[in-house]
C-alpha cells in the first residue's frame, strides 16, 4: 500500500479527506485515477493506493480498514481506477454533502426507484460525468446518454460504486459484503446497508470522466448471477421492490415477457445503429476510396511532415 | 355443372386492411405479382383485432369448395416471388401440412419466436427511418445463408405471410380471446399442430415494410406473451416452460430482463458514437485541402459527356 502523506496524530480535527483506490491495472490507475485524484485532492489529503485483492468488496474493505482508524477522517473517497476526477471543487462538494450528519454515502451518479443491481433503470441523478470510450476511433458522450438525467444533489436509493465518498461513520461501521463474490451489485448492497441503518445516500454534482466501453455491462452471465444473488439476499427488504408481486408464478410470467420485450428492443436499437450509421460509413468509404483522394495521398503526407499547416 | 367439376382449385389471397395506402404500396403489388388469373383476392377493410379479421377471411374462404389455399398477407407485406403459387402448391402437396410460411423456428417457448432457433427467415425489413433502407434476414439470399438455414417442418411461423391449407381453413380459427394482435401467429400454429397437422417453411420470399422498432406497444405485447404462455402451459411441450421453480424463474428472468435493457442502452450509445465518428471523418475529409482542390475533377467526372 502506498501512503502519500504522513499519518496525523490521534485526536486531530476531522478535516482529512482520504482518496483511495484498489489497483488491478497499475497503468490504468496511472493514466486515469491518479491524475484525477491529484487534481481534486487538497494539499492535506491523503491518497491510499493498494493492490486489489480478491473481489471488489474485499479490496474496498481493505481501504475502509486503512482509513477507519484515522481520528481526523472527514471523508473517504473510493475511486475506481478507470475514473478520472475533473472537479477541483470535489472536496468542497463532498464536505457540503456530508454536512448533513445523516448522509453516509455521496456518489457521482445514482438513482431512485432502484429495485435491482441495474440501478440505472431508476430515475437517474448524475453530475457532469463524461463517458470516454475507445470504440469507433474514440470519443466522449455524457454519462447515461440513452436517457434524461436529473442534475444532483438528490437523495437516492443507490449510487454507482466506482466513485463514492463515505462519511467517517460509514467507513467505521459498515463493510462491503464479501460474500457477494461477483464484481456487480456491491454498491447497491452497501447503499441498502446504509439505508437500513437509517442513514442517507445522496448524489453530488461531481465532474469526472469514466473511461469505459460503450457497453454498459460486458460480462452478461456473471451480471445475471449477481442480480439473482442480490435479489435473494434482499428479498422483501429492498424498499423499491417491497410492493412487487409476490405471486411467483405471475411474477415469473411477467418477467419472462418483459425480458423478451427488452431483448427485442435491443434488436430494434441494433437495427437503428445499422440503418443510421451505415449510410454515413458507406459515404466515408466512397470518399476515401475515390480516385481523387487516393491521388492526393502524397500531398497529405507532405502536409503532415509540414505539421499540418494546409 | 361440368364446368364446375373441371374448375381448377383456387389459391385465394386475403388481407385485413386498416391503412389502405399501406396495402396499396405493399401487399397489393405483391399479391398481383404472385396471384394466378383465377385467384381470388379478399381485400378486407378492417377494424378490431387481427384475430377477428383473419377469422372473417377464413370464413369467407371456407365458403368455397374449390379452395386450394388461403394466403393471409399483412397489409405491409409484399410477396416478391412470381412463382409463389407453385411453391405453395408443392408445400401443400403433403396433405398433413396445415400452414406454410417463409420464416419460422423450432424450440419455441413464447410469442418471441425469434428468441428460438430460427431455421428460415426469407424476408427483408424495408424501413423508412434514417432515409430508408433494407435489412435482409439471414436466408433472404441462399448464397449467403448460414448452415442452419433450411425449409421444412417448424414449430411456428412469422404470420406476416401465412399460407393456410383447406383443412385448416375449414377447421381452425384464431383465438379472439387472446387480445388484439400479438401472438396470433404462434397460437394459430400451436392449434394446427395440436390438431395433428404440420407447420412448414417453404422457399418463397417477402418484403416486410415496417419501422425498425419491433415493439411499439410493449405492454400489449407483454400481456399477449403471458396469455399465450398460460393458455398452452402443459398442452404443448416447451411453450411457457423454463427450468426452475416459479421463484427461480422470476428472479432469473428479472435479471435477464435488466441485462437486455442494458444492452439496449449500450446500442443507443453505440449508435451515437458511430454516427459521430463517421460525421467527423466526413467533415474532416471534405474540409481538407486535397479534397477541395480535386473537387473540379470529381465534378467533371460526374457530368455527362
Amino acid at each position: 500500500m502506498a501512503h502519500h502523506r504522513a499519518v496525523q496524530a490521534l485526536g486531530a480535527v476531522a478535516d482529512l479527506i482520504v482518496f483511495a483506490s484498489a489497483i488491478t491495472d497499475p497503468a490504468v490507475y496511472d493514466a486515469y485515477a491518479r491524475p484525477g485524484i491529484r487534481a481534486a485532492a487538497e494539499p492535506s489529503s491523503e491518497v491510499l493506493a493498494l493492490e486489489a485483492v480478491g473481489n471488489v468488496s474485499r479490496s474496498n474493505n481493505l481501504l475502509l480498514d486503512a482509513a477507519a482508524g484515522r481520528d481526523d477522517l472527514e471523508a473517504l473517497v473510493l475511486v475506481e481506477e478507470h475514473v478520472e476526477l475533473t472537479d477541483h471543487q470535489l472536496c468542497a462538494k463532498v464536505r457540503a454533502a456530508l454536512s448533513d450528519r445523516d448522509v453516509a454515502v455521496v456518489g457521482w451518479m445514482g438513482a431512485t426507484g432502484v429495485s435491482s443491481i441495474a440501478w440505472w433503470a431508476g430515475r437517474i441523478s448524475c453530475g457532469p460525468v463524461v463517458l470516454a470510450y475507445e470504440e469507433y476511433g474514440g470519443g466522449e458522450l455524457p454519462a447515461c446518454a440513452w436517457t434524461t438525467v436529473q442534475r444532483p444533489p438528490h437523495e437516492v436509493d443507490s449510487v454507482d460504486g466506482r466513485l463514492i465518498a463515505l462519511s467517517p461513520w460509514a467507513a467505521r461501521e459498515l463493510r462491503f459484503d464479501e460474500h457477494l463474490s461477483l464484481p456487480f451489485g456491491y454498491d447497491l448492497d452497501f447503499c441498502l446497508q446504509v439505508r437500513e441503518a437509517g442513514r442517507k445516500v445522496v448524489t453530488a454534482d461531481i465532474g469526472a470522466v469514466h473511461h469505459h466501453s460503450l457497453e454498459l455491462v460486458r460480462e452478461h452471465a456473471l451480471w445475471v448471477e449477481a442480480h439473482i444473488r442480490m435479489a435473494e439476499k434482499w428479498d422483501g427488504r429492498m424498499p423499491a421492490a417491497a410492493t412487487a408481486d409476490t405471486d411467483w408464478r405471475a411474477r415469473a410470467r411477467r418477467a419472462e415477457a418483459e425480458r423478451d420485450a427488452a431483448r427485442t428492443l435491443a434488436y430494434s436499437n441494433a437495427s437503428h445503429v445499422e440503418a443510421r450509421a451505415r449510410p454515413l460509413e458507406r459515404e466515408l468509404a466512397a470518399m476515401i476510396e475515390s480516385r481523387s483522394w487516393r491521388a492526393t495521398a502524397p500531398l497529405r503526407r507532405l502536409n503532415q511532415l509540414l505539421g499540418g499547416r494546409f | 355443372m361440368q364446368g364446375d367439376t373441371l374448375r381448377r382449385p383456387v389459391i385465394a389471397f386475403g388481407s385485413a386492411i386498416t391503412r389502405p395506402e399501406v396495402y396499396a404500396r405493399s401487399a397489393e403489388p405483391g399479391i398481383r405479382r404472385a396471384a394466378e388469373p383465377e385467384s381470388e383476392v379478399y381485400a378486407q377493410p378492417s377494424n378490431g383485432s387481427i384475430f377477428s379479421n383473419y377469422n372473417a377471411l377464413l370464413d369467407r374462404a371456407a365458403r368455397r369448395d374449390d379452395i386450394e389455399a388461403l394466403v393471409l398477407v399483412h397489409q405491409d407485406a409484399e410477396i416478391v416471388d412470381a412463382d409463389f403459387c407453385r411453391t405453395v402448391r408443392a408445400a401443400l402437396s403433403d396433405p398433413a401440412v396445415g400452414l406454410v410460411g417463409c420464416a419460422g423456428a423450432i424450440g419455441v417457448r413464447s410469442i418471441a419466436w425469434w428468441e428460438a432457433s430460427v431455421t428460415l427467415a426469407s424476408f427483408i425489413n424495408r424501413y423508412d427511418e434514417h432515409g430508408g433502407g433494407d435489412l435482409a434476414a439471414f436466408s433472404w439470399g441462399w448464397d449467403e445463408a448460414p448452415a442452419y438455414a433450411r425449409t421444412g417442418e417448424v414449430e411456428t411461423l412469422d404470420g406476416f405471410v401465412l399460407v393456410v391449407s383447406p383443412w385448416v381453413v375449414r377447421n381452425i380459427r384464431f383465438d379472439e380471446s387472446l387480445g388484439e394482435f400479438h401472438g396470433y401467429d404462434l397460437d394459430f400454429c400451436l392449434q394446427v399442430r395440436e390438431a395433428g397437422r404440420k407447420v412448414v417453411t417453404a422457399d418463397f420470399r417477402a418484403i416486410h415494410h415496417r419501422p425498425l422498432q419491433m415493439l411499439p406497444d410493449p405492454e400489449s405485447w407483454i400481456a399477449a406473451h403471458v396469455a399465450v404462455a398460460e393458455k398452452w402451459d402443459g398442452r404443448m411441450p416447451g411453450i411457457g416452460a423454463e427450468p426452475g421453480s416459479w421463484r427461480e424463474r422470476a428472479l432469473r428472468a428479472e435479471a435477464e430482463r435488466d441485462i437486455a435493457r442494458a444492452m439496449a442502452h449500450s446500442k443507443a450509445l453505440e449508435l451515437e458514437a458511430r454516427v459521430r465518428a463517421a460525421r467527423h471523418a466526413i467533415a474532416e475529409t471534405r474540409g481538407s485541402l486535397s479534397w477541395r482542390i480535386t473537387a473540379p475533377f470529381r465534378r467533371s467526372a460526374r457530368s455527362p459527356t
